[in-house]
């Protein structure tokens, strides 16, 4: 479980790949794997009921379940659907490579993902803790005080370092010239709300992860442990 | 040929201000997402924020003065 590098990784893949790639559907394959799931592996209230899986691992990642969508035959499959459907290779593509990018991250934890699929094995580097089981917050402080929180802050660094993808120029020259979303979109809002638009994931996964940063440790002093396979404070699911 | 190289990997004073504003939006951001840990949950509570914050705001005062 990644907390911020799906929305960082995108802007990477864009300054490499340039007008091969279509910024929107990049950013909504690197979110699709857990766009249906996350909720549900957290739980939520709703009046007298409380709704949230019996195994929230196995439900998030496993089979029977619904981890079918961080394999790469879903983005493929998904992929293909955008391409023959809205005749749009290039967002087909860029689906591709924005949902290969989430399934591979995620292999990072201590579940991974069955990146093989219909092969049920998980593909798991052991490298942090998968604690979504515990609940949100405590998945939170167990996230920001592992190796995930720094395999984010690689990509937060390199996303800096790449600045020049963030400015007016890029937008305009790749960004907006490489797909025709952008002026049928222009047609009803500016140019440049549409620039924060493109910036607002950069923007929103760096703030998030400070702000996890300084609630995890500032507020709470849940303590650090880069070790791998930590933070070995909390409970770890395992597949 | 070197200086314009140099020049393409050096922000411009441009660059730097808008990059100031980001950066005093999420300031705020970060603030008020400490406080109510509710606010950094939705990606698209982020993306009206940064809106408002980055492009509605200083249009806003932009046209007003």
């Amino acid at each position: 479980m990644s907390w911020a590098a799906h929305d960082l990784e995108p802007y990477a893949f864009q300054r490499h790949l340039k007008l091969k790639v279509a910024f929107v559907p990049l950013l909504i394959g690197s979110y699709s794997p857990d766009m249906m799931t996350k909720w549900f592996v957290y739980g939520i209230h709703i009046g007298p009921w409380d709704l949230k899986a019996t195994d929230p691992a196995k439900f998030h990642r496993g089979w029977p379940g619904f981890g079918f969508t961080h394999s790469l035959l879903y983005g493929l499959v998904i992929g293909l659907i955008i391409w023959k459907v809205f005749g749009s290779k290039l967002w087909g593509l860029s689906f591709v490579v924005g949902q290969f990018a989430h399934a591979l991250t995620d292999t990072g934890d201590t579940v991974g993902t069955m990146l093989l699929f219909p092969w049920t094995f998980h593909v798991h580097l052991n490298a942090w803790a998968y604690a979504g089981q515990t609940g949100r917050m405590t998945d939170a402080a167990a996230y920001f005080s592992g190796l995930g929180s720094m395999w984010d802050a690689v990509w937060m660094v390199y996303g800096f370092y790449s600045w020049r993808v963030l400015t007016s120029d890029f937008f305009d020259n790749y960004i907006y010239r490489g797909d025709r979303f952008w002026p049928w979109i222009n047609r009803w809002v500016p140019r440049g709300a549409l620039l924060t638009i493109y910036r607002a994931a950069f923007f929103y996964g760096t703030s998030r992860w400070i702000a996890w940063t300084i609630w995890a440790h500032v507020i709470h002093h849940y303590p650090y442990d880069l070790s791998w396979g930590g933070p070995h404070w909390v409970h770890a699911a395992h597949p | 040929m070197r200086l314009r190289l140099l020049r393409d990997r050096i922000p411009t004073r441009l660059d730097l201000r808008v990059f100031a504003g980001y950066c005093l939006a999420a300031a705020v951001y970060i603030a008020i997402g400490v406080s109510v840990t509710d606010f950094l949950l939705s990606f698209w509570v982020g993306v009206a924020y940064i809106v408002l914050a980055a492009w509605a705001v200083p249009t806003i005062v932009r046209r007003l003065s």
